[in-house]
């Protein structure tokens, strides 16, 4: 097994750099046998990878502790599935989980029908393979998943207890999805560039890609922060911390890349401009990476410090040249756009200012993130840039991109006359400050608030004055039914609606977000048993302290009888849990859940006597945010399903070259 | 006689008098508005990342104290800067959570804006430019709303669904 593991590994390498090489070679000698033998290539290393990856599974799932990697991170107890989810638990298995990924989505994109016979596909190949090289060599060379330990030990280390947790099955695969999802837009764009191909083909091609990997990035994020809230006992779920940034700034470009290259495909204009976010968006994929693996900042992410954050760094800086070398080089034809803007107030500079707003938040959290080390390398002096000042910071320029969100859609293309605008604008303008001043009658006076959610019914409305003229218009013609209408309409243009859906996502997310930051209230109150705790409209009885034992952990529970305004809710359980082989115990939070707020109670301590303390949360609307997450999905998968309508794949006119 | 038992009314007082104090010390609520005001303001050191409102008492020793101390001065009568100043006079800057906003680190909140701002600018010039560019062509059709480009959008949509069913 041993052997049979490390040769996926090396033979895996060996493969990727002959592919290189021959795709390399027969790109420059116009040679489609090469060509074929480098896809040959692509599929071996698939299988390589996909082995490396079996054998893992499978040296975890039987617990062979005679290798250091599952030594390392599980022990004989653990659940077969946690079993399987320590393959991403340290540095090792989580960069073969992303080559996989990388080597999966190289073959999708190589046999794809849509690209067949397409001259790009052996520089897209030919640039992924690039990066295969380097993730094999890491495999090879610096962080090795199939190390065999001296002797044999018996049992292993166990999982950190708050990987354990079903967040640790998906987070992880999302957002490494979303990770190397961003490759392959980058990947088109420079095969594009190479092929002195300025057209928008490769914005067409790589649109679902762009779209499937941005979801997947949200996804990784949202996972991570319903796990923080569930798992860590603290009732958050975004702390800002350096590695959670390292995801929102490749999300928030991206973001930005899907807007901006609408401009693109119908004005012909900002090819630059969207060639260089993807490069950033790509880049900063690695940049996050570099932040987890090297430990120059503190994190609870962080893995085991390594100098492998270095080998990113040194990756990303010279994928981030050669790629604006490539850029450069193919200026003076970019440069020719033949586009121009009608008016200040078109739905045109309204993208240039989401495009603007998204990255100067990208900007400010990637200054943030690295100002500790610039001012250690100025002043000496290392501070701590936390929580307070990213809120302080990002809150009024995200608020104001949800205005340019509310606002955009009622822009026309070309021009909006003022007349158009009054027109559009009125009604939900006055219905928006309307909801403001009866929020400030009704009690919720805090200026974030009321502004916030202002901007957000002033989007409601907009959105769906969107859906409203959309299916009027689509009777006017057809005379059907509203339902039928609107149906019709959404999925004859499922980009622009699923658009819409995800707006609606954000805008329910952005509420739960504003609601659990500005309203929340906490207590931490130390009783003896019969006592209860009173926070705002619920009092929590403290009934009773036990302990039980669950395999080789022992588990300290406290029932609490919940009553809201008098009238009984149940009993419920927070738990605190010591685990027989890890150090520190670990908060199971008992949380109640409704559509106005959650009840967050954590069982903090206790003493001999019975008397115990409690950490009591309530956190006002989160499961907006949590169904918010929700639309967001559906509006991406609407966006992207393969309809009948609108699929048609972009005709190539770009070079013409003898190798495909 | 009497004198014992108003001087063992006035002990008993005393003690419970005492003892309710230290209730109220003991009981001081960890998680109150007032004290979250005061205590996000510091990093706590022991490596967990979390500023000291948020670190747990029962896993961080060190933290234990520093509410201790915070919970003090806050008795004392000192609001959460003159508390910053004191901190950052011992240990310096690198104990709160977010930078000094004078000096330096100024910068940190500073720069975001500047750049957005200096963005903005360039974005505006561009857009600017892009226009006047048009501006000596015809002018656009006023009738050219968005509503027009939804039914455009159908109609188009409409015609190539027919062109499908008969090609």
């Amino acid at each position: 097994m041993f052997l049979f593991a490390n040769a996926t590994i090396y033979i895996g390498l060996a493969i990727a750099i002959y592919t290189l090489l021959i795709i390399t070679l027969g790109i420059s000698t116009k040679n489609q046998k090469l060509v074929n033998s480098g896809k040959g290539g692509m599929i071996a290393l698939f299988v390589c990878a996909a082995l490396a990856m079996l054998s893992l599974f499978y040296l975890l799932a039987t617990s062979q502790f005679q290798y250091e990697y599952v030594h390392d991170y599980t022990s004989s107890e653990l659940p077969i599935i946690y079993k399987l989810t320590a393959l991403w638990a340290g540095n090792a298995g989580s960069l073969l989980l992303w080559t996989f990924f990388l080597t999966l989505y190289m073959i999708m994109i190589a046999f794809s029908r849509k690209m067949r016979g397409n001259p790009m596909v052996p520089y897209i190949s030919a640039i992924l393979m690039a990066n295969a090289v380097f993730f094999f060599f890491i495999l090879g060379f610096v962080a090795k998943p199939f190390i065999l330990l001296d002797t044999v030990p018996i049992e292993g280390k166990g999982l950190n207890p708050m990987l354990q947790n079903p967040g640790m099955i998906i987070h992880p695969v999302t957002l490494y999805l979303g990770y190397v999802g961003l490759a392959i837009p980058f990947a088109f764009a420079m095969a594009a560039l190479l092929l002195k191909n300025v057209d928008d083909f490769w914005i067409k091609m790589t649109r679902r890609w762009t779209i499937i990997a941005w979801l997947f990035l949200s996804l990784g994020n949202i996972f991570g922060g319903q796990w923080a809230y569930v798992e860590l006992g603290w009732g958050g779920y975004w702390a800002w911390d350096p590695v959670e940034n390292a995801s929102f700034m490749p999300w928030l470009t991206a973001t930005a890349f899907l807007h901006s290259v609408m401009i693109q495909e119908r004005k012909n204009m900002l090819k630059i401009w969207n060639i260089s976010l993807i490069i950033v968006s790509y880049a900063l994929t690695l940049f996050g990476t570099f932040l987890v693996r090297s430990g120059v900042l503190t994190s609870v992410h962080a893995f085991a410090n390594s100098n492998l954050g270095l080998y990113f760094l040194i990756f990303m800086g010279v994928a981030v040249i050669l790629a604006l070398y490539v850029l450069m080089s193919r200026y003076n034809l970019l440069k020719r756009s033949a586009g121009e803007f009608n008016s200040f107030v078109s739905k045109e500079s309204s993208f240039l200012v989401n495009n603007l707003l998204l990255v100067g938040a990208a900007f400010a959290v990637f200054w943030g993130t690295i100002f500790p080390l610039v001012s250690e390398a100025i002043r000496g002096t290392k501070v701590t840039v936390g929580l307070p000042f990213f809120n302080k910071v990002e809150a009024p320029i995200l608020l104001s991109m949800m205005f340019v969100m509310a606002v955009c859609p009622l822009l026309a293309w070309q021009k909006s006359t003022v007349k158009n605008l009054k027109k559009n604008f009125m009604i939900p303008a006055i219905l928006a400050v309307a909801g403001m001043v009866l929020m400030v009658l009704l009690g919720i006076q805090k200026a974030w608030a009321v502004i916030g959610y202002g901007v957000i019914i002033l989007l409601l409305i907009t959105h769906f004055l969107e859906f409203y003229r959309g299916v009027k218009a689509r009777r006017k013609m057809t005379k059907e039914t509203p339902i039928v209408a609107l149906y019709r309409l959404m999925i004859r243009n499922r980009r622009r609606y699923g658009g819409y859906i995800v707006h609606l996502g954000i805008a329910f997310i952005t509420m739960g977000i504003i609601g659990s930051q500005n309203y929340d209230l906490e207590t931490m109150k130390t009783v003896s048993l019969g006592q209860s705790i009173e926070l705002k409209d619920y009092r929590l009885n403290y009934e009773r302290l036990d302990q039980k034992r669950e395999g080789i952990n022992d588990i300290v529970y406290a029932d609490i009888t919940v009553f809201r305004n008098g009238k009984k809710l149940g009993t419920y359980q927070p738990e605190k849990v010591f685990y027989g082989n890890w150090d520190q115990p670990s908060s199971e939070v008992a949380i109640i859940s409704s559509l106005k707020e959650d009840l967050y109670i954590v069982l903090s301590a206790w003493e001999d006597d019975g008397k115990a303390t409690f950490v009591v949360k309530i956190n006002p609307m989160m499961n907006w945010l949590w169904f918010g997450s929700f639309m967001i999905v559906i509006g991406a998968l609407f966006a992207v399903w393969n309809g009948k309508y609108g699929n048609v794949t972009p005709r190539y006119t770009g070079v013409r070259k003898e190798v495909s | 006689m009497k004198n014992k038992i108003y001087l063992g009314l006035l002990l008993i007082a005393l003690i419970f008098h005492g003892s309710f104090i230290r209730v109220e010390a003991k009981q001081f609520d960890y998680k109150s508005p007032e004290f979250k005001a005061v205590a996000q303001q510091f990093a706590c050191t022991c490596g967990c990342g979390q500023d000291h409102y948020e670190c747990d008492p029962n896993t961080c020793n060190l933290t234990t104290e520093f509410k201790k101390d915070l919970v003090e001065m806050m008795n004392k009568g000192w609001d959460k800067d003159k508390i910053r100043k004191y901190y950052v006079n011992i240990y310096g800057e690198e104990i709160l959570t977010s930078p000094e906003k004078s000096g330096f680190s100024l910068t940190a909140w500073v720069l975001p804006f500047v750049v957005l701002g200096a963005a903005g600018i360039a974005v505006f010039i561009i857009i600017r430019k892009w226009v006047k560019k048009k501006g000596t062509e015809e002018e656009v059709n006023e009738y050219e709303n968005t509503e027009n480009e939804v039914e455009e959008e159908i109609l188009s949509s409409m015609i190539d669904e027919e062109r499908k069913k008969y090609l």
